[in-house]
């Protein structure tokens, strides 16, 4: 406790992260299972990625993907029973999950910091905002308090908050929903990390709002050159932000590409669906939406084979016996669990009811899907 | 009220109007002061299209969903639901007249009684109506979650703890329908589900619609959803409605700039959709001292002096069509409100 103000010297000093070479953070072979009354549920089931310096990684899946769990696993916020947990997270070389919880401490917030859903449950309500931005202020970088104030004031002005010097005084409660989002962003970035993940920033939030949170992240990020891991249910959201894109299905990865592969050239029938399934502005009212039947699989008894057979309209015999392994064809950057992937928006499986193929083929969302650059990656 | 959202609208031109809302206003009281949550707001729903009514967070658009079905009362307007005002109702004639309005929630979880099962969650409109033996009850009940995709053999003894959001939104959808409604009000009913979860309601209510020849009204803030399940679409802005059109002209031909706005702050599964998107600045004024002239000046790309001065009426732009601008966007452009009408303008 006596470390409490500022960095205590010797133990873990991150100054080396801005010389680290290589990818920022390396998430390897991740499985998290909680322990539960009914059984073991296998929450994220042997995830790998990496995240590179200043790029816009984006995770997207339904409700019980694995999603939150996954980014819960990776900042080392998990609850101390019950849990099983495996695999390797480096973090600009370190190893978070061998880290004790002091370590963590001096990670989270100064080097790595989260945005999570809920910003009203997220901010201490009894508490002035000013104050709650200061605590990282303070804690990581050893600012007197005049220093810490002035610095809030100005992290309030840079996410957009009107009369800053007035709401750093304020209250989580008198404040809008999009403007405690960007209270929790401005906390976030408070200490320069060089990591950002945003757990769901938007959801809850009006269209409106949402546009300019997630612009007020992409142009934080370009100036201040962090690399964002944004979490969401809807592709949409990071369709026109992301570098890369995962899709997650029952805790696995099912899909990985570069964002303009993964909506020209989708492979996977579950990133199709989840295309699908968005009303789309240009479609006539009335039209009928390709939703998905079903729901997620129950994690602790998941099918045998391809989890996502029991829901595919392409689903064979193959599927619903082995399970897919995570490969590539022909470019290196798109990875895919599918025994049968898409081709141009169809089928490759044998035996597909025609209606079905049919219908799916004309919502193919990106006409003229040829086989992209490999390395094509999406301009920021 | 001399107001042009009289005109008939482009959809369902031959039903009849089952909801006459007229210069409907709601006021809270804040302190000592009066709160306009809706200021003059009129429109029509006929029989059988689905009405879409669209806007930001503290637009109204709620609180009008709420006065429809009188759990909230208005402060001035009429409210004419087959002929008989509702606003001021009271008693057993309210009660009566009300379960043929019925209204699904936004957050489905806690529209339901988390300590009772399903099958009396969605029994319990007949029971408290007495209608029907406890056979027929059960019959009903069988039928309705069956019709909302739930098996009532396996659900209705569980708990609304042990299903997802999704199939809460299905049940609170089949407790709406026992009462055998004409009119449904749909407050946000899918923006707390996932995309995936919630195309499947939105196509579950558009087969509902049709099977029991509901009129809907769809409460919503994303432009996207609305436009998918509605005929017609009213876009709210601070209390007032500032355009109405049919879906697909209000996407062709949007004239308010505020509509403008809400089209391009939808994120489109495109990566190469971003270029043309311009995200609305600012937030909504507050309702306690709205902007003068136009409510919408504060955030408008195009406001001018006038917009400051006087206030814009809902007036026609094409058949069908309404707009609350003086300086109409899109192909309604160059249609400048003339300014004779402000002389004695009424607050619409």
């Amino acid at each position: 406790m006596a470390m409490r103000r500022g960095r205590p010297a010797g133990t873990l000093e991150f100054k080396d992260v801005g010389t680290h070479e290589g990818p920022l953070l390396v998430v390897d072979d991740v499985h998290t299972s909680f322990r539960t009354a009914r059984g073991t549920v296998r929450a994220v089931d042997g995830v790998s990625f990496e995240v590179h310096e200043g790029k816009t990684l984006g995770i997207v899946g339904e409700s019980g993907s694995g999603k939150t769990v996954l980014s819960r696993s990776i900042m080392g916020l998990l609850p101390p029973r019950d849990v099983i947990r495996s695999g390797t997270v480096h973090f600009a070389g370190h190893d978070m999950t061998a880290m004790e919880d002091k370590e963590l401490r001096q990670v989270w917030g100064a080097e790595l910091s989260m945005i999570f859903q809920d910003p009203m449950t997220a901010l201490n309500p009894v508490k002035r905002i000013g104050v709650q931005i200061c605590e990282s202020l303070r804690l990581h970088l050893d600012m007197d308090k005049k220093e810490a104030v002035s610095t809030a004031v100005e992290l309030l002005r840079s996410v957009g908050i009107p009369s800053p010097e007035e709401r750093v005084r304020w209250y989580p409660f008198q404040l809008s929903g999009g403007m405690r989002q960007r209270v929790m962003i401005a906390i976030a970035l408070a200490c320069a990390p060089r990591l950002v993940l945003a757990d769901e920033p938007t959801t809850g939030l009006d269209v409106t709002v949402q546009a300019q949170i997630l612009d007020l992240l992409a142009d934080l990020q370009r100036e201040r050159h962090m690399a964002v891991i944004l979490v969401t249910h809807d592709l949409g959201v990071v369709a026109s932000r992301a570098d890369d894109i995962i899709v997650m299905y029952a805790g696995r990865i099912v899909e990985r590409a570069p964002t303009r592969t993964l909506f020209s050239d989708t492979k996977m029938p579950y990133t199709q669906a989840l295309m699908d399934s968005i009303p789309r502005l240009a479609d006539p009212s009335g039209a009928r939406l390709l939703a998905i039947g079903g729901r997620p699989p129950d994690l602790i008894n998941p099918p045998q084979g391809c989890r996502f057979a029991p829901r595919c309209p392409y689903a064979q015999d193959k599927c619903r016996e082995s399970d897919p392994p995570l490969r590539t064809v022909g470019s290196p950057d798109h990875l895919f669990a599918c025994w049968f992937p898409l081709v141009d928006g169809k089928s490759t499986a044998p035996s597909v009811p025609v209606s079905l193929s049919a219908s799916s083929s004309s919502a193919a969302p990106v006409a003229g899907a040829s086989d992209p650059d490999p390395t094509a990656e999406a301009d920021a | 009220m001399s107001e042009p959202a009289t005109t008939d609208p482009t959809a369902n031109q031959d039903g009849d109007i089952v909801l006459d809302v007229k210069d409907l206003v709601v006021e809270f009281k804040s302190g000592r002061q009066r709160v306009q949550a809706v200021s003059g707001v009129t429109f029509q729903v006929r029989q059988g299209e689905t009405l879409g009514l669209v806007g930001e967070s503290g637009c109204g658009k709620s609180t009008t969903g709420r006065t429809l079905v009188q759990v909230q009362a208005a402060t001035s307007g009429a409210i004419v639901y087959q002929g008989r005002d509702l606003n001021g109702m009271k008693g057993k004639e309210l009660r009566q007249l009300r379960t043929k309005i019925q209204m699904i929630f936004q957050d489905p979880i806690s529209s339901l009684n988390p300590r009772r099962r399903i099958k009396d969650i969605v029994a319990e409109p007949l029971v408290i109506w007495k209608r029907g033996t406890k056979e027929e009850r059960t019959a009903k009940v069988h039928e309705m979650l069956d019709a909302v995709g739930i098996d009532a053999e396996v659900a209705g003894d569980r708990l609304p703890g042990e299903f997802s959001g999704g199939q809460c939104q299905r049940i609170s959808i089949a407790r709406a329908l026992m009462a055998d409604p004409d009119l449904l009000i749909c407050d946000e009913p899918v923006s707390a589900l996932d995309v995936s979860v919630q195309a499947q309601i939105l196509n579950l209510l558009a087969d509902l619609k049709e099977k029991f020849r509901l009129t809907m009204v769809f409460i919503a803030h994303d432009l996207a959803v609305v436009k998918n399940v509605s005929d017609r679409v009213a876009v709210m802005y601070l209390g007032k409605l500032v355009e109405v059109a049919g879906s697909d002209e209000l996407y062709r031909a949007a004239a308010h700039p505020y509509t403008e706005a809400l089209l391009a702050s939808i994120p489109e599964p495109d990566p190469d959709h971003a270029s043309g998107h311009k995200a609305l600045t600012g937030e909504l004024p507050s309702p306690l001292n709205p902007p003068s002239g136009c409510r919408f000046r504060t955030r408008c790309p195009y406001v001018q002096a006038r917009c400051a001065e006087e206030e814009p009426l809902l007036r026609d732009v094409a058949p069908g069509h309404q707009v609350a601008c003086h300086f109409p966007v899109g192909p309604a452009a160059g249609q400048v409100a003339p300014t004779a009408t402000t002389a004695d303008a009424p607050t619409v």
